[in-house]
């Protein structure tokens, strides 16, 4: 299955709306005021063959993990961003960073930095595998 | 009297001396699976021995087993029960800051793969990997009972080429799969058990390093060990951004070293350490086990 099959919904489990998260909030996030799911909805709709409800269910889901925030406007509701989105970017780096120190079982980096003199270490301990098995 | 003097040295020395040596020593690192299970072993160990300790000695201030009675005006008899109550709040204790790191860690990263998922593109090479906008070059995985998630910056890609962004996604995959995390999330719990003043870092500094290896290994297997190394210094060699961080010294050089050996295979030394680390096991279990079954066997006769 292919990210393009992904995105139009292919019926398989939970992941079709996954990815549908991030688009929904592209359209929040580029849009200049607050939405209604119907303008997500014909948004969404000029690139992909998307239902009603399939917006519906996604917004509401954003506004369950507090990424989108909505309002009343008559019998609608409009849903925006609850924050830009180099905002929750940087959230995100600084949590996968750990630059607190704090919460590192919560992911599990491939590697942290090292100083200088590690660096060295690590250069010099790669030329020999290189030399011996490259 | 002699029990609870016995299991007491008992659990000082499984806290002690033993992490302190065996984080000394270098042959943990050739058998990482092995000692992963030796470091789970001391620290159960420990604990099952403090605990027998406090139940043995408030068994042995107050009378006999199986002739259950209490005087509150022998000093002896309160003794007991201090130290039965002391034992029981460790172990309150203990539970708490489990419940609280699994807690914690599981809150954290929710709000974590629910970023990811908004601001990082799915990308179909293997399941669950996003790649993530930034060019800072990270790598790591969100682990999780399903749904869990493999994140790679753009800046990782630029730096990496296509057997040691391999690499890198079998060692993550390898986190993944033997779930490296819940072994690190007990280690945690047992730190953050114990007051400051108390506890050591060396438990959890090491099975971060045991994990770690048990991970390169697996890639090692998977696509030799030459793409892992230059991807490990590839990613560890860049600017760092948080400098902050670099000034604790790291796994990264003994990770890139141990690559330049011959795959590791040592199963007469991997045998010993598992024998160890069951016998640990045995001996405080026995013996904590020991006076409540006679008490047991005491009151059914």
């Amino acid at each position: 299955m292919t990210a393009e099959e992904i995105a139009a919904g292919t019926p398989k489990g939970p992941r079709p709306l996954g990815d549908l998260e991030r688009l929904v909030m592209e359209q929040l996030w580029s849009a200049e005021a607050a939405l209604t799911v119907r303008e997500v909805h014909e948004r969404l709709a000029e690139t992909r063959d998307l239902a009603y409800t399939t917006v519906m269910t996604v917004l509401d889901r954003l506004a369950k993990k507090k990424l989108t925030e909505r309002e009343r406007d008559g019998k609608a509701w409009r849903y925006k961003a609850a924050a830009p989105r180099e905002e929750l970017a940087a959230d995100l780096m600084r949590d996968a960073l750990d630059r607190a120190g704090d919460r590192r079982e919560a992911l599990v980096r491939f590697v942290g930095q090292v100083s200088d003199e590690e660096a060295a270490l690590l250069r010099d301990a790669l030329a020999r595998l290189e030399a011996r098995d490259g | 009297m002699i029990t609870p003097i016995l299991l007491a040295a008992l659990a000082l020395v499984l806290a002690g001396p033993v992490p302190a040596l065996l984080a000394r020593a270098d042959w943990p690192y050739r058998i990482p699976r092995a000692a992963v299970a030796l470091w789970q072993s001391v620290a159960l160990a420990a604990v099952l021995a403090a605990f027998g300790a406090g139940i043995a000695l408030s068994y042995s201030t107050a009378g006999q087993p199986g002739e259950p009675r209490f005087d509150p005006s022998s000093s002896r008899d309160l003794a007991a029960a201090a130290v039965l109550a002391l034992t029981a709040l460790v172990g309150v204790r203990l539970l708490w800051a489990a419940g609280r790191v699994a807690v914690g860690t599981r809150a954290r990263r929710k709000r974590h793969r629910d970023l990811v998922d908004v601001l990082a593109t799915p990308d179909g090479l293997i399941p669950g990997l996003r790649v993530l906008a930034e060019q800072t070059p990270l790598a790591y995985c969100l682990p999780a009972l399903r749904g869990s998630r493999v994140v790679v910056s753009v800046g990782a890609l630029d730096r990496l080429d296509d057997g040691e962004l391999r690499a890198v996604l079998a060692h993550e995959q390898a986190h993944l799969r033997a779930r490296h995390d819940l072994v690190l999330e007990a280690f945690t719990a047992l730190h953050t058990a114990f007051p400051r003043w108390v506890r050591s870092d060396v438990a959890l500094e090491q099975a971060r390093t045991l994990v770690e290896l048990l991970a390169d290994d697996d890639a090692r297997r998977r696509n030799g060990p030459l793409p892992l190394a230059r991807a490990l210094v590839a990613l560890a060699g860049s600017p760092a951004p948080e400098a902050a961080m670099a000034a604790a010294k790291s796994s990264t050089v003994l990770r890139v070293q141990r690559l330049g050996d011959p795959e590791p295979r040592y199963p007469l030394q991997s045998a010993a350490t598992y024998t160890a680390a069951v016998l640990l096991l045995v001996v405080p279990t026995f013996t904590v086990a020991a006076p409540i079954v006679k008490a047991v066997v005491h009151a059914l006769g």
